[in-house]
């Protein structure tokens, strides 16, 4: 409840922020703000596409939110993203077999190639007590280039050496009645599985053992140690699920929202999900509602830049804000009791001159 | 009679507490002042308003009768008040003479004039009976001589008040001794002391007048010479308490733990723990008698699993366990009440009912199936906070964090009594309690011992360990000093064991 | 906690507001043949727009921005310069957007965003678009389409070029053999060096094109101008600027005189090097890539490392299909090739680091392109990569 209250208030801080930087360059935030909700909702195709911009954000944000609940930073969510999404859509191009069983396919190779993204610093955390922070961004890069090596060595299509071939529509998450339902929108069956995901992750956190000493380890994990919790088997198990989340993140990206995987950038939405985890306070629902809310972000931004003069880079701005406050909910928290202590102690002191 | 300091109707609030509420102090000219409380009375808080660390919300304070505001240390430090904290602020290779002078340089052109400073010192430490090396490094001097470098600080800066935080913590009881007569040559100079402790043989020892303190308010002021430590007791608890521990002789089984030969490296990668053998029967408490660092916390997590024995062998009933996790050796049936509460024994972000399963979340019926049963957990929880009388907001729900320590404290022993360990491993289990809840551990590990348990009890108060143990086992500088029975031995004996004497050496 | 409650409702009043402006305006809106939405989006525009708009035609000319920023003094930027030259001239409002991504939805939502806002001629850089102005130009029937470097198709790269759709493309190595001859005429002789962006046809042609200029030139033109393999380096991306900065130093400090940088972000690192490298005395060149990057390499007030560019004229392209537009002229169903044919391609007409005789020969080259008389081979043969 508290942390709710805590995310909206960082949502009204960024909005007001926002409105005050497009007041300070002359432009009308109401009339910014009505298209930018417009254009995220405005018809089913526009909502559409604010829940397909937001599914990817959706995986991303619960690895981050996962891997912090049991204590790691994942940062290297992009990364396990990218190649959870190589390794599907490699089994996408390669695997003939009926839709079904080729999309699940796909999917436990997407959550196993993103796992063992995140295995490896899971590992050198636990064996060498090497940083996560500094690993998982390290094995960002390594993706990046093992993506720029290998999409063109193995998937590459027929013109284009940016891209491997695209997806056969049997491989797509794409449904036809979903598209049409959505008046033509990219939203995908992606959405569906990370709705089930993310009930999936709020049972393992809340009600199984292995949730319990997860957190455990992630809240103190000297206590965890102390009770007989494998606190580096745990860390190892925390990434490994946190980087299978971020990839199915990729195959919500690659086989859903695109067609075909891309080389040479790591994808935006791994970094997202950091801000999409700090906004949903670290709860599986709270995620999926703030991958929703920034999903709504992207996909009105570019509406509101087309209807008012607002330039681009001021609505990424916005965005920017929103993200800067959610993520410094706990300074946000400080000064709210700092200011309601001020009060007290003042208070107080009006008290104590009256009393002598 | 003046006053040297006078605290007067002091009040300070926190958000939710009053810590000081309407309290008086006042301090003669040359007396050793006691400051009686139990943690979280509001001792701290008190002295850290004389010290100018926080401000008074409400009161005077007058200093030489004069009405004087303190807004921060450094005008505390100019109107003669210094502290010796609990935890000496000292640079561990600066000289004794380089800590002093930190923050008060006597200058010769650019240069540290040393040997000015150095001379001072020495005539200090002479007048005051000290006995200090000024030119010793602090890593290279025990305990008791650093809190006496603490003490030189104060003199050198002039400081006619003095207060002592807790002083005898860290010390053997030999080196209390000292302490005592130090202070008394201090006032015999003319300085004046405010004592802050819950220990009431010291304040019988030292003090002229006591302050007791309760729940943030004055309960009065009595003259030491002529107040039992059962009254202060009682003005400090308010209610009757017994210091006697009763119980039965014990009723020795069979060994439940068989430690062979065991060494166990500390956090500095040396051995902490030396070759070190011992015992434990069913049906006795074996106490561990040591200062502080001397192989206590390694010779605990060498037994529970939490650091890797180096050489040697532990048996549990037989069982060689050095070789098992943490978790096989909780199943192997020992309990442990860690030292340090907050970092070991609790996830403090967890509910009280999360913690109570910690150790058997895994077993029936606390799970089936990877899956938590949190009705059993409940019930399980709700068991132990009524036998152990752990109060708290919310019940089982409450966040563990927002317990007092004290309940904290009472949580964990009775998660691990709970547990019914055949070996319960209590280490400092009443460190902060109250009297009357070390009166009610007391009588449970006692009981824990009646079942025909073992218990193995390190503890740094001398009395606690010779008033419940059965034998005690005295550590010094990670090596068995030797073993004795708690009913044929003094105090005095185990303080000189203590200081690495081995029996009979001392007399 | 009360703060919190009083924030929390004038959130919700805030959502209430916004939402429900959000819904009303839906209601107004129909579709939009004649339409409200079109009313609308004019009342939104005039306030923005000059006032001499009010007999120019109505439409108004959007783009969508490829990777990178406006100002990537390469694509995104000549494309949108030509667009800002021409509606500035017609008096038309202009406006880009810039997508969260580089996928085909992130682009089309942009489509979207632009049509609805009644942007009826939109322009896409690259041929990244390629399968987004596919279903656009299907999608949006009444809107036209313009797409450089790239022909819309459905992900078999058959091109489909509807009737609202021009598709256009340069030749990139006509422009990289003129610079190469350029390059070759005013050193004489020394080592060249090729940084690419992505390996893509459109910067492939540019190195193929540079490495044929140069061969013609040591052949007929009595130059010495090497280039080695392993100065022939294709960075990987058109953003990494400090690898750039790198590969250029490292070219330059295995004897390397001249770098053709062709690769957007990584061409800005290298010309950052060669500046730092000329502002030290060193002798040291850049061939600039796209638009005339002369000004981009100036230090010490007036010199610049950029000796010529290889420029494919995007802003021509995007001002000439804005007038078409305007004129009534739009070649919809067309794919136009802008090559030395039709001015499309070439060097700067300034060219302050050429002498005139290099800036003579190399235009009397460019006749002989023009005329066919050297043809320049747009595939690899047996040049290096």
């Amino acid at each position: 409840m508290r942390n709710m209250v805590i995310s909206l208030l960082a949502v009204v801080f960024g909005l007001l922020a926002g409105a005050l930087l497009m007041v300070v360059t002359g432009h009308n935030p109401m009339e910014g703000y009505k298209y930018l909700f417009e254009g995220g909702l405005k018809n089913p195709e526009r909502i559409g596409n604010t829940l397909a911009t937001g599914t990817p954000l959706i995986f991303t944000g619960l690895a981050v939110a996962f891997a912090f609940r049991t204590g790691l930073f994942n940062i290297g969510a992009a990364g396990q993203m990218l190649f959870g999404g190589f390794c599907a859509t490699a089994v996408g191009l390669n695997l003939d077999a009926a839709r079904p069983i080729l999309l699940l396919a796909m999917a436990i190779a997407g959550f196993a190639g993103g796992a063992l993204w995140a295995f490896i610093p899971g590992l050198l955390k636990a064996k060498f007590n090497v940083h996560e922070v500094v690993s998982t961004i390290m094995m960002n890069w390594i993706a990046y280039w093992t993506i720029y090596y290998a999409v063109p060595a193995y998937l590459k299509g027929e013109y284009l050496e940016t891209e491997s071939r695209a997806l056969p529509p049997a491989a797509s998450l794409r449904e036809a009645f979903l598209s049409e339902w959505f008046g033509g929108s990219y939203v995908n069956l992606g959405l569906f599985l990370a709705v089930i995901v993310v009930i999936i992750i709020a049972f393992i956190i809340n009600k199984t053992t292995v949730g319990y000493e997860l957190k455990a380890v992630g809240f103190n994990r000297y206590a965890a140690e102390y009770a007989g919790i494998a606190v580096n088997r745990s860390i190892i198990l925390s990434m490994v699920i946190s980087g299978g989340l971020a990839g199915l993140g990729g195959v919500a990206q690659y086989a859903g929202n695109a067609s075909n995987i891309q080389i040479g950038s790591l994808p935006s939405q791994g970094f997202d999900g950091i801000a999409v985890a700090l906004l949903g306070a670290n709860s599986p629902v709270g995620v999926l509602l703030a991958a929703i809310f920034f999903g709504l972000l992207y996909s009105g931004r570019g509406f509101m830049n087309a209807m008012t003069d607002i330039p681009p880079e001021i609505a990424d701005s916005i965005i920017a804000i929103i993200i800067y406050f959610a993520a410094t909910s706990i300074l946000m928290e400080r000064f709210a009791r700092w200011f309601m202590k001020r009060r007290l102690s003042a208070r107080l002191d009006a008290d104590g001159r009256k009393g002598e | 009679m003046d006053y040297v300091v006078e605290m007067l109707n002091i009040r300070k609030e926190f958000p939710g507490v009053v810590a000081n509420d309407d309290i008086t102090l006042r301090l003669k000219k040359g007396e050793i002042h006691a400051l009686l409380g139990e943690n979280g009375a509001g001792k701290s808080t008190l002295m850290s308003i004389l010290f100018g660390m926080y401000q008074a919300d409400r009161g005077t304070i007058k200093v030489h009768g004069k009405e004087t505001r303190i807004s921060n240390p450094n005008v505390a430090g100019k109107l003669g008040i210094g502290m010796v904290h609990q935890h000496f602020k000292l640079v561990a290779n600066f000289t004794v003479t380089e800590n002093i002078m930190l923050g008060n340089e006597i200058r010769k052109g650019l240069v540290l004039d040393i040997k000015t400073a150095a001379r001072r010192i020495t005539e200090l430490s002479k007048r005051y009976g000290l006995n200090v090396d000024p030119h010793a490094k602090i890593e290279d001097i025990s305990v008791g001589m650093q809190q006496r470098v603490e003490i030189l600080k104060m003199l050198y800066r002039n400081a006619e008040v003095l207060i002592f935080d807790e002083p005898t913590a860290v010390l053997t009881p030999q080196e209390i001794e000292e302490l005592g007569k130090i202070m008394k040559s201090l006032i015999a100079e003319g300085k004046s002391i405010i004592l802050i402790t819950h220990k009431l043989k010291e304040i019988k020892a030292v003090a002229d007048r006591c302050t007791v303190i309760r729940r943030g308010k004055t309960i009065g002021t009595v003259e030491v010479a002529t107040t039992s430590e059962q009254t202060m007791a009682e003005m400090m608890v308010g209610r009757n308490v017994s210091f006697q521990v009763s119980k039965k002789p014990s009723s020795l089984g069979e060994v439940v733990l068989k430690l062979e030969n065991v060494s166990v490296k500390n956090s500095k990668k040396v051995l902490g723990l030396k070759q070190f053998s011992l015992e434990v029967r069913a049906g006795e408490i074996v106490g561990i008698a040591g200062v502080e660092g001397n192989g206590q916390t390694e010779l605990v997590e060498g037994i529970t699993g939490l650091r890797k024995i180096e050489e040697g062998a532990i048996y549990m009933e037989g069982r060689n366990v050095a070789g098992l996790s943490i978790r096989d050796r909780i199943r192997s049936g020992i309990g442990h009440i860690p030292e340090d509460r907050q970092r070991r024994g609790l996830v403090l972000d967890y509910t009280l009912e999360e913690n109570m399963v910690l150790e058997i979340y895994k077993r029936p019926p606390f799970s089936k199936g990877g899956i938590l049963n949190k009705r059993s957990i409940r019930q399980y929880t709700n068991g132990i906070l009524q036998s152990f009388d752990v109060r708290s907001g919310q019940g089982a729900l409450s966040i563990t964090r927002s317990l007092s320590g004290g309940n904290q404290q009472k949580a964990i022993i009775g998660r691990e009594i709970e547990l019914n360990p055949t070996l319960l491993i209590a280490v400092q289990p009443t460190r902060g309690l109250d009297v009357g809840s070390i009166e009610y551990i007391h009588k449970r590990l006692i009981e824990h011992r009646d079942k025909g348990k073992a218990v193995l009890l390190i503890s740094l108060e001398l009395d606690e360990i010779l008033g419940v143990s059965d034998r005690i086992a005295v550590l010094n500088n990670g090596e068995l000093v030797g073993v004795v029975n708690a009913a044929d031995t003094s105090e005095n004996e185990i303080g000189l064991m203590m200081a690495g004497l081995e029996r009979g050496e001392g007399e | 906690m009360r703060k919190s409650w009083f924030t929390l409702a004038v959130l919700i009043m805030t959502v209430t507001l916004i939402v429900g402006c959000g819904s009303n305006n839906g209601n107004n809106a129909g579709t939009n043949t004649g339409s409200n939405t079109n009313a609308n989006t004019n009342a939104g525009a005039n306030e923005g727009a000059n006032e001499g708009s009010a007999e120019a035609p109505i439409f108004k000319v959007g783009m969508v921005t490829d990777a990178g920023t406006i100002d990537d003094k390469s694509f995104n930027q000549g494309t949108w310069e030509g667009v800002v030259q021409a509606t500035e001239e017609f008096g038309i409002e202009h406006k880009y957007l810039k997508p969260a991504g580089t996928t085909e939805a992130d682009y089309m939502k942009e489509i979207g965003n632009l049509y609805d806002a009644g942007f009826k001629l939109i322009i896409a850089p690259g041929f990244k678009f390629e399968t987004a102005i596919f279903q656009a130009q299907d999608k949006y029937p009444d809107a036209k389409f313009v797409i450089l470097d790239g022909a819309p198709h459905a992900g078999d790269f058959a091109p489909v070029v509807k009737e609202n759709t021009v598709s256009i493309f340069f030749a990139e190595h006509e422009s990289g053999f003129l610079a190469g001859v350029a390059t070759a005429l005013q050193l004489k002789e020394g080592e060249a060096g090729f940084i690419g962006g992505m390996e893509i046809p459109a910067v492939q042609k540019f190195n193929w094109g540079f490495q044929q200029g140069l061969k013609y030139a040591n052949e007929n033109l009595s130059t010495n101008i090497t280039i080695k393999p392993e100065n022939v380096i294709y960075q990987g991306s058109f953003d990494n600027v400090a690898a750039g900065s790198q590969l250029a130093a490292q070219m330059y400090d295995s004897g390397v005189d001249v770098v053709f940088a062709a690769a957007g972000g990584v061409g800005v690192g290298a010309i950052t090097e060669a500046k730092n490298r000329a502002t030290k005395g060193e002798n040291v060149w850049i061939v600039g890539v796209d638009v005339d990057q002369y000004a981009d390499g100036v230090y010490d007030g007036e010199k610049s490392i950029i000796l010529t560019s290889a420029m494919k004229k995007i802003d021509q392209a995007a001002y000439d299909m804005v007038k078409a537009e305007k004129d009534g002229a739009f070649p919809g169903g067309e794919t136009l090739t802008l090559d030395s044919k039709n001015n499309g391609v070439g060097i700067p007409e300034e060219n302050p680091n050429l002498s005139a005789e290099t800036v003579a020969a190399v235009g009397e080259i460019f006749t002989k392109i023009q005329s066919g008389e050297i043809a320049v081979a747009a595939v690899q043969g047996d040049l290096i990569k």
